[in-house]
């Protein structure tokens, strides 16, 4: 395993540590080759031409070193181990406020399955890691390459393709975890945790720790915060080498690391080769996991055995996303708080070492203005040393106990308190000396001198934390938000994607800082401001495309034939940046995604007929555009043409009354495809009909909407050739047997006159009077109710059909079936019943008073039928004596000779007078004065 | 073997206590007897890496921070209070932390609706008042007062079962460490020595009958302890404690471990079934804690030595579990039915094992109560 020259620094400790593996292990064995394996690793690394920098993510204590190292060296090219298709966006960082993530989109995924869509890959930027401190470097320095080197963000899916586990969202890859940042796949520059559980749960177990953040933090971080550039790199080294050796052999997860790292390797070269740097003038940043790395195309002399496969034909897309601390740390699996804490640690560091860090210049969100670069401009570079052994000066000295700083222990002992006061905690001073005092005893038990943020987390709970939490947050929240809390990042304008800033634009008249998070409260008027009408547009097209939350109408509605001329809205898109930046992966404007979002829903394979309507009507609300809708529209019909089942019959209709009524008030002609439909529609539910009346997974409700299509939808289709006897036939043809479908099919004879209501009346007369049928009267009930639907004139008998439910069901039918009919009325009749309660009114007496008197219309049928014909042929009669002139000029049309007859002089008014002579007399005596 | 029915723990681990003392050289607080580190180790075991000549047992199961948040507490100048449901190890833990600091765990008050301040404080011996007068020979010091005179730990169990004008009269025991008693002229204030501190437990479901005053609430750092779900530790749990049964009752009975599984698996069930209850009718009445597990299996494993076959068998345990879980009539009943007909039912289909035996045994049960 070892090959290695005579002279290596790590000579010596190479001997210590093979006479530790003989003296624990009895003798040469796996022991040996892991320590001496790691011994190597370091040794190869240390000596390549081209300086590795090893780093781990999220680590203050690399950042710093990086910093250091930077002005140093001052490299030529720094090669950064991040997804090669990234670098454009990285100049844009410094529009955006940090944390921010780089984002790989791609929507349409090739060569992935289908369900893997869509792909997204996220690699977070905070300012205390050493990758933000190398791009800061290389951007703002004139004459500086930066080159990411490893795979693209297909090859990430790609590599995956092999593997049994499909990196779908839920389903996150082995080795890069998934989890928010919009279900995209983190990748992150220098993941460094144990591989092995077992060498984790060891290691915190020892380390008196609960996460692996508070022992990197304890053990890693703090005692390299102030070592020298050797020393940390050997230690960064020596770290990486240890977890890859102590590693189960995951072939899958090694493969896909040793093909990064030849990736890697293989790019550098291919650089290296095409500009003839000297790679003594360079700097390879990554993790330090790889920078132990031992395959053959490792370094500048490697094998050129590698072959780059080309990426996969999706396209992506690339953004900046906003993300925030807790992001991090969900998505990688750190503690709670540690990426607030390694931000103050950062912090803290710079003023401790006077290291200055590099900032991007403009950087966004910088709390002061960075010195200037130029002061920290070229001290002549550092001649590179012969690397000496670091390692075992690190190793042997004993564990660097940070001495307790108790300034700031009381400090954030004061603050907790504060801070839990302002909580609903009743804390007082009394508590912060406990905090104080318990944090010290804490570290003590645990081995150091110095309370961890974490020790201190603990004291605070104990101290201050009672039995219930007061308020929101509870105290160990509070510790975390005082140790930095969360941070949110924020994408600049200038970085959004064309469409994030068209919006903003179109919005500008809101006179709203919608860059900010939180919710902001818009109010149009559009009467005085009619510009702001266009807004609206972009409002109502952005709570479509959003989610929930992001653009919610307080006041105002769009409705086809409907706009509000107020509204008002809740709206939060600096919360959901990240939705609005996604939404630019998919076009440039948000008209754009809007029509490419309905077609995508209207063209789905499973896409029902009333979906298809839906994204009509949608396409007519905020598009406004008529070809769309037209083009939709006439899918719509294909669609219809192809379903054989009633089951979206209801909302059909529905939107195709809508759809109607909008078109005759809007246009002077109805669109061919509408016409189109109520012709193929009228033909299509006419063939269904008889079917859906014996079919028992149709509902009633379904086949009365059916109905309601037939008959709303019969003179426009009539008027478009279509025959009636269609529905004739289809009438003929239906012979349902289920007593709700028998009644909505007499309901339907009644409104096509082949029934009469006299008929109707004798049939139900006759369910009632049948003991055998009168349990079944119920369902015929609900029939009737649906009928209301298709044919609304039924009304009045409806109330009687339930009126006499009432009078004459037994008790033992009726008492059951009342809580169903209200249930059934509340949930399924919401539109009918106003109808219903109308018509009920007008048929019932008013007044308490007047029912004992009342007799049904109904009972009174015959009389009140009988009048109106004798007084209906009197008055055409009279209209006739009073107007001859028309039935003449017809006659003389017609050819047709006659002369009138005079009829003997029916007594109109006069009967009237005749029979009841006060008023005639009253007014008389009115007129007579007397 | 000790000729105590239940020893407390000084007593049942004081070789331990003395070896630990023994080796013991960390800085001590007052007049503890063991450093803190070596409390912590008592009571949550050692390992290899400690690096100590013979091997100490894990006592408590539970989170490490837990104890070390109790330990620096009873270090610091506030009293702890163990907070939890019941059958969680708070009066456990509580036993074990003043065994291992002052080696005396008895100082116990018991806090009842019945608890009065003379309880907490101090009582008279009534004939020797009237023969000799009040003094301190005639004096009935409290466990606490007692605490307070040697710098031991004293214990407060049940704390929120007290009234709170009770609770109240720890107030002034816990800031200014002494107590006055008046009725005396002179030598009437007993002052605590160094090394006094209070444990309390309270039971979480008791909130809202005798809530504590604010005042005391600032005296007492509060450490929740959690019910265990985590499995494996609760095996070790049950294991531990049914072993030290065993060997109370001197009964040679086999455990099966599938029982044991079985046992768990009932458990963990029945609290998922609780937590999605929408209303107290819908979950039981018990809390489902490990004593109650431990409460179970020991009535089976008494069950079946005295009037079994002196084996533990599936049914057994299941008539245990339905006898001990069903405290009301048709609620408690209703669910342990439903739970044995919708998971028991199918797993004994698809698994087998002891499930079926399980499930018989628990409709026997059922049937009998209902």
């Amino acid at each position: 395993m070892s090959a290695l020259d005579e002279g290596t620094p790590f000579e010596a400790l190479r001997g210590q540590l093979q006479a530790a593996a003989t003296q624990f292990a009895d003798g040469p064995d796996a022991l040996e080759g892991i320590l001496l394996g790691i011994v190597d690793d370091v040794d190869r690394a240390v000596r390549e031409p081209l300086e590795i920098f090893p780093v781990c993510h999220h680590s203050p204590a690399s950042a710093v070193a990086m910093a250091r190292r930077l002005r140093e060296k001052q490299p030529k090219v720094v090669y950064l181990e991040l997804c090669e298709d990234m670098a454009p966006l990285l100049p844009e960082l410094r529009n955006c406020r940090l944390p921010v993530a780089v984002q790989a989109f791609a929507s349409e995924v090739k060569g992935f399955p289908e369900a893997w869509a869509p792909l997204s890959v996220v690699a977070p930027i905070t300012e205390a890691s050493a990758e933000y401190q190398a791009i800061a470097y290389a951007l703002d320095t004139p004459g500086v390459e930066l080159v990411l080197v490893d795979r693209s963000s297909d090859h990430v899916f790609q590599w995956q393709a092999g593997g049994e586990e499909p990196a779908g969202p839920d389903d996150p890859p082995v080795e890069e975890e998934a989890a928010l940042h919009g279900d995209a796949v983190g990748v992150e520059i220098g993941d460094l945790r144990p591989r092995f559980a077992e060498l984790e749960e060891h290691l915190l177990h020892h380390g008196r720790v609960r996460h692996w953040s508070e022992w990197w933090h304890q053990y890693v971080e703090l005692p390299l915060g102030d070592s020298d550039h050797d020393t940390y790199r050997q230690v960064m080294l020596l770290i990486g080498s240890l977890f890859r050796r102590l590693a189960p052999g995951d072939t899958d997860r090694v493969r896909v690391d040793e093909d990064r790292e030849r990736y890697m390797w293989t790019r550098m070269r291919e650089h290296l080769a095409a500009t003839g740097t000297d790679p003594e003038d360079c700097l390879y940043v990554c993790g330090a996991f790889h920078a132990s790395s031992r395959v053959e195309e490792f370094g500048v002399h490697g094998t050129e055995t590698f072959e780059i496969t080309p990426p996969g034909e999706s396209t992506w897309q690339h953004g900046l996303i906003p993300s925030s601390h807790a992001a991090i740390e969900a998505q990688f699996g750190l503690a709670a708080g540690s990426v607030s804490i390694a931000a103050t640690q950062w912090a803290k560091n710079l003023r401790r070492t006077r290291v200055q860090p590099f900032r991007l210049e403009g950087q966004a969100g910088a709390r002061k203005a960075a010195k200037p670069r130029k002061a920290s401009g070229p001290p002549a570079p550092v001649a590179p040393e012969a690397p000496a052994d670091k390692l075992s000066g690190f190793l042997q000295s004993p564990p660097a106990l940070d001495r307790l700083d108790e300034a700031e222990l009381l400090g954030w002992s004061v603050e907790i308190v504060r801070s839990a006061r302002r909580n609903g905690y009743l804390a007082s001073t009394a508590d912060a000396i406990a905090v104080f005092e318990t944090s010290i005893l804490l570290a003590g038990m645990r081995d150091r001198a110095r309370p961890t943020p974490y020790d201190f987390q603990d004291a605070a709970v104990t101290c201050i934390e009672k039995e219930t939490v007061p308020g929101r947050r509870d105290v160990r929240r509070l510790v975390e938000i005082l140790m930095g809390g969360d941070r949110v990042g924020q994408v600049g304008y200038d970085a959004l994607p064309p469409l994030a800033r068209d919006v903003h634009d179109r919005l500008a008249p809101l006179n709203l800082k919608l860059q900010q998070r939180g919710v902001q409260r818009a109010l149009l008027d559009m009467t005085s401001q009619p510009e702001l009408r266009r807004c609206s547009d972009v409002l109502w097209m952005l709570r479509h495309l959003m989610p929930h939350g992001a653009a919610r109408p307080i006041m105002g509605e769009r409705e086809l034939g409907k706009q509000s001329v107020q509204e008002s809205w809740d709206l939060a898109l600096g919360t959901h940046q990240r939705a609005l930046i996604e939404l630019g992966y998919e076009g440039v404007s948000i008209e754009q995604v809007l029509e490419q979002r309905l077609r995508r829903v209207a063209y789905a394979p499973n896409a029902t007929t009333a979906q298809v309507l839906g994204a009509v009507e949608d396409a007519v609300l905020h598009l406004r555009s008529g070809r769309l809708a037209d083009e939709l529209g006439t899918h719509a019909l294909e669609v219809l043409a192809t379903e054989r089942s009633v089951d979206g019959a209801p909302e059909v209709l529905r939107r195709v009354r809508r759809l109607l009524a909008y078109y005759r008030i809007s246009r002077p002609v109805l669109p061919a495809w509408i016409e189109s439909f109520a012709k193929t529609g009228y033909a299509h539910y006419c063939t269904l009909l008889p079917t859906a009346f014996t079919d028992e997974d149709a509902t009633v409700r379904q086949v009365a909407a059916m109905l309601g299509f037939l008959f709303s939808m019969e003179s426009l289709a009539l008027s478009l050739g279509c025959d009636r006897t269609q529905l004739d036939l289809a009438f003929a043809q239906s012979h349902p047997r289920e007593p709700s479908r028998v009644a909505l099919l007499w309901a339907s004879q009644v409104h096509l006159g082949q029934l009469s209501r006299a008929e109707l009346r004798e049939r139900c007369d006759g369910l009632l009077a049948d003991p055998l049928v009168v349990p079944a009267y119920p369902r015929y009930l609900s029939g009737f109710l649906h009928a209301l639907e298709p044919v609304p004139q039924l009304a009045d008998f409806v109330v009687e059909a339930v009126s006499n439910a009432f009078a004459r069901l037994p008790d033992p039918v009726l008492l059951p079936w009342l809580p169903k009919l209200i249930t059934t009325l509340r949930s399924e009749g919401a539109e009918l019943a106003p109808l219903l309660i109308r018509e009920a009114g007008r048929v019932f007496p008013g007044r308490l008073a007047a029912l004992d008197a009342w007799v049904p219309p109904w009972q009174a049928a015959p009389a009140a039928t009988a009048a109106p014909e004798a007084g209906g042929g009197a008055r055409r009669a009279v209209l006739l004596v009073a107007h001859p002139e028309t039935c003449d000029s017809v006659a003389e049309l017609l050819g047709c000779e006659g002369t009138w007859e005079a009829e003997a002089p029916e007594p109109s008014g006069a009967v009237l007078v005749g029979r009841h002579p006060e008023t005639a007399a009253a007014v008389e005596l009115l007129l007579t004065g007397g | 073997m000790s000729d105590l029915l239940r020893a407390p723990a000084e007593i049942k681990y004081a070789e331990e206590l003395d070896w630990l003392e023994s080796v013991d050289d960390g800085p001590k607080p007052f007049s503890w007897r063991l450093s803190p580190k070596m409390v912590r180790l008592f009571i949550l075991g050692s390992e290899r890496a400690d690096g100590l000549d013979r091997e100490i047992s894990q006592k408590w199961y539970g989170d490490r921070s837990f104890v070390e948040r109790s330990i620096v507490t009873l270090a610091s100048d506030r009293g702890l209070l163990l907070i939890g449901d019941p059958g969680t190890g708070k009066s456990w833990l509580a036993e074990l932390l003043s065994a291992a600091i002052s080696r005396n765990s008895t100082l116990v008050v018991q806090g009842t609706a019945g608890t009065t301040e003379d309880h907490i404080k101090y009582s008279w011996n009534v004939s020797m008042v009237i023969s000799k007068g009040q003094s301190r020979e005639s004096m009935i010091p409290s466990p606490i007062m007692t605490a307070m005179e040697t710098g031991a730990v004293g214990r407060f169990e049940e704390l929120t079962r007290s009234t709170s004008d009770v609770q109240d009269a720890l107030i002034s025991i816990l800031s200014e460490k002494y107590i006055s008693v008046p009725e005396m002229d002179s030598d009437n204030i007993v002052f605590a020595k160094p090394g006094f501190s209070v444990i309390a437990t309270a039971n979480s479901r008791d909130r809202g009958v005798n809530d504590l005053s604010s005042a005391l609430k600032r005296r007492f750092n509060f450490v929740r302890i959690p019910v265990v779900t985590n499995k494996k530790s609760e095996a070790e749990i049950v294991r531990f404690r049914t072993e030290e049964l065993l060997k109370r009752h001197r009964i040679e009975l086999d455990v099966p471990p599938t029982l044991l599984d079985v046992l768990l698996q009932s458990f963990a069930d029945l609290r998922a079934s609780a937590a999605a209850a929408g209303s107290d009718d819908e979950k039981l009445e018990s809390a489902l804690s490990s004593a109650e597990q431990i409460g179970v299996l020991e009535d089976a494993i008494l069950h079946s030595n005295f009037f079994g076959e002196r084996a533990l068998t599936a049914r057994t345990l299941a008539s245990s579990l339905v006898g001990s879980l069903a405290r009301r009539e048709p609620e408690d009943l209703a669910i342990l039915n439903k739970y044995l007909h919708g998971v028991v039912e199918p797993r004994s289909k698809e698994e087998g094992g002891s499930w079926p035996e399980f499930l018989e045994g628990g409709r026997d049960a059922i049937a009998t109560l209902s």
